[in-house]
């Protein structure tokens, strides 16, 4: 593995513009996107969200596209925004070219789903979302994948797509991410009583919650290319392990993923320039990741805002729209304004209000996710230096242990592993994944493993479906967060990860039949590099087919590296 | 009050999946958070959702809840002073 990766081109449509320059001119004027509904449908209108100001029909002309069908939003938005980055990397023919197109989703096609009240499909295919993104932009021979970790998913995608390029499987990565707002995660994150009534205030004392948005944003990579406007330095994804909701008061997860970033990136903390935090305006979120700004920073905080005051959280996307962020910051030596922050956190690191007229060379960029999925870039202007990584050879990869949990009288083990009081909430789906997790570590002798992999192709169906369920059954009032709370495709990743205490890699496939593929690939890749020396992929799927019954299936299977 | 008091247990078993237990098994004083029940943030969010269902009565926030949500005990008593239904 070797080689730079260049960031060639991007494309953005969020809150606060359809495309790059409208996107600039936002930031620079200091104008937030955040206001009332205009385009969701829901009866919560007292919320403001950041919605990008085009409809589902307008985005469709603007492609070209017709359908008899209701298309998702998400491939819409994302479409557009893959549209803008190839053009602007000057890409129109890939015939020849070995191509992946890598996005981050959870709303996927979810925003479709929720529209047919009368049977709704079961769980949600967030693979369709990338295949049609791909379809929309010339790009159908590409391959296709996507990563449902959930607010960090896109920032994820962009590391699996320069991972790619160094590993040589590649010539050309489109990655970021695509997130419409939907009636399902608005409800969701309603039920989890963090969304502000008024604009968010990231990193204020009287910040009230978040302000959800929606965005789709791609970069083009490359390796070595000549028109590079900025390069891929440093990366890393790590896992906080702490709750499913909640952030670990000393910022762990965080601390992890901007240490290890730095130390990939070869740089030390002080010649970062800019830090776009994930600052979401939560209580929870922004005290944890100025605890996790402090242990690595120190007194010396570089200049840091959070940009979700402009264009709201856009969650799965929010990755790959804030990368796009930093970039344009780069290029055009700015620092964007925390906006709406006046009240300084006792303690608390302190956000910039903006300047413009500087030099930024390395800027870093953070996502984090529930479960605890906490991923943390560093881009850099100029072009760093070659990094080598010598990958062992792939026959040396090795199964150690595999268990598969697929009926009930299978469960009641789990209590070998758990408390009732730690398995109450969990429905079947769940119970099965980290029984079989469980039991291959056990098999292995091993207590935990130093990297967790999922893969699924529809999530979390039953308890998804229940909540979809309930949204149009109780008219959006009066929802269960213990359901939302383990609806994303990342749930079972997370909870591995808490239940087995790590806090190594953690990601989630969902591409369809693909998305177990990906996962192994990427499990050898962390194996081959000696970033881990073990992984566990836990592979499930779930249907409740009409005839009442409930069919589950989850397979951990525990990888590492044959010893000579 | 006692009555309430049994209702408001049946309903917390209930909305927190607390499957094993029975009324009986919950102390009227003992802590729900931390040391005694063990219950977490999200346990927190589904005694709102029940104080508005079964009561009608609407916390602005989880802070709010953090004082009438120490015991059973402390629930009665705000329910029996706020509630509109």
């Amino acid at each position: 593995m070797n080689g730079t990766v260049s960031i060639t081109g991007m494309g953005i449509l969020c809150a606060i513009g359809n495309n790059r320059q409208e996107v600039l001119d936002a930031l620079l004027r200091k104008e937030s996107g955040i206001g009332p509904m205009q385009y969701l449908t829901s009866v919560h209108t007292d919320i403001p969200v950041g919605e990008i100001k085009l409809s589902t029909g307008e985005m469709m002309q603007a492609l070209g596209i017709t359908s008899d069908v209701p298309v998702s939003r998400t491939s819409v938005m994302g479409a557009l925004a893959v549209r803008e980055a190839l053009e602007q990397a000057g890409i129109r023919d890939v015939t020849g070219k070995r191509v992946a197109l890598i996005s981050g989703t959870t709303v996927g096609v979810m925003d479709v789903n929720e529209q047919l009240v009368q049977n709704p499909p079961q769980g949600n295919d967030c693979g369709r979302s990338t295949n049609e993104i791909a379809q929309f932009t010339g790009l159908s021979g590409a391959k296709c994948c996507t990563i449902c970790t959930a607010c960090s998913s896109a920032l994820n995608a962009i590391m699996l797509g320069a991972e790619m390029l160094r590993n040589d499987e590649v010539d050309l990565v489109i990655a970021g991410g695509s997130e419409p707002l939907s009636r399902y995660h608005l409800n969701g994150f309603n039920t989890l009583m963090i969304l502000d009534r008024e604009r968010c205030r990231p990193f204020d004392d009287t910040r009230a919650g978040l302000n959800l948005g929606e965005g789709a944003a791609f970069v083009v990579l490359e390796k070595d290319a000549p028109n590079a406007m900025a390069y891929v330095q440093g990366y890393a994804n790590r896992c906080d392990a702490f709750h499913q909701t909640a952030t670990s008061p000393t910022g762990e997860g965080a601390f992890l993923a901007m240490t290890e970033a730095l130390k990939q990136a070869g740089i030390g903390p002080e010649k970062i320039d800019y830090i776009n935090a994930h600052g979401t305006g939560t209580p929870d979120n922004d005290a944890s990741e100025s605890a996790a700004f402090q242990r690595v920073f120190g007194p010396n905080m570089p200049p840091m805002s959070s940009t979700k005051s402009y264009t709201g959280h856009t969650t799965s996307a929010a990755g790959s729209v804030e990368t796009v962020i930093c970039l344009l910051a780069m290029q055009n030596g700015f620092v964007p304004a925390s906006l709406g922050w006046s009240h300084p956190i006792p303690g608390g690191v302190v956000p910039s209000q903006g300047c413009t007229g500087v030099d930024l060379e390395y800027v870093m960029c953070n996502s984090f996710g529930f479960g605890g999925n906490d991923s943390s870039l560093i881009l850099a202007k100029n072009k760093p230096g070659a990094r080598e990584c010598q990958l062992a050879d792939e026959g040396k990869v090795v199964i150690a242990s595999s268990c598969i949990i697929d009926n009930d009288e299978q469960l009641p083990e789990l209590k070998e592993y758990l408390s009732p009081m730690e398995t109450r909430r969990m429905g079947k789906m769940m119970k099965a994944c980290l029984l079989s997790a469980f039991d291959a570590l056990k098999e292995a002798g091993l207590e935990r493993p130093d990297a967790i992999i999922a893969a699924t192709a529809k999530g979390m169906l039953e308890t998804s479906t229940q909540f979809l369920e309930e949204i149009i059954a109780n008219n959006e009032e009066l929802l269960k967060p213990t359901l939302f709370m383990q609806s994303t495709h990342n749930t079972i990743a997370s909870a591995i990860a808490i239940r087995t205490g790590c806090h190594g890699y953690n990601i989630t496939y969902s591409q369809g039949e693909e998305s177990a593929r990906w996962a192994i690939r990427d499990a050898k890749m962390l194996l081959r590099k000696g970033e881990a020396r073990t992984v566990l992929v836990c592979a499930f799927d779930e249907e409740l087919p009409t005839d009442g019954t409930h069919r589950y299936q989850a397979q951990s299977t525990l990888y590492t590296l044959r010893n000579e | 009050m006692e009555e309430l008091i049994n209702n408001l247990k049946l309903q917390i078993i209930d909305a927190l999946n607390l499957e094993e237990m029975t009324p009986d098994q919950i102390d009227n004083d003992a802590p729900l958070f931390g040391e005694g029940l063990g219950l977490d943030s999200i346990d927190a969010l589904e005694l709102i959702v029940i104080l508005d269902k079964h009561y009608g009565i609407k916390l602005k926030s989880p802070a709010e809840g953090k004082t009438v949500f120490k015991s059973i005990n402390c629930i009665a008593d705000y329910i029996e002073k706020n509630r509109t239904k």
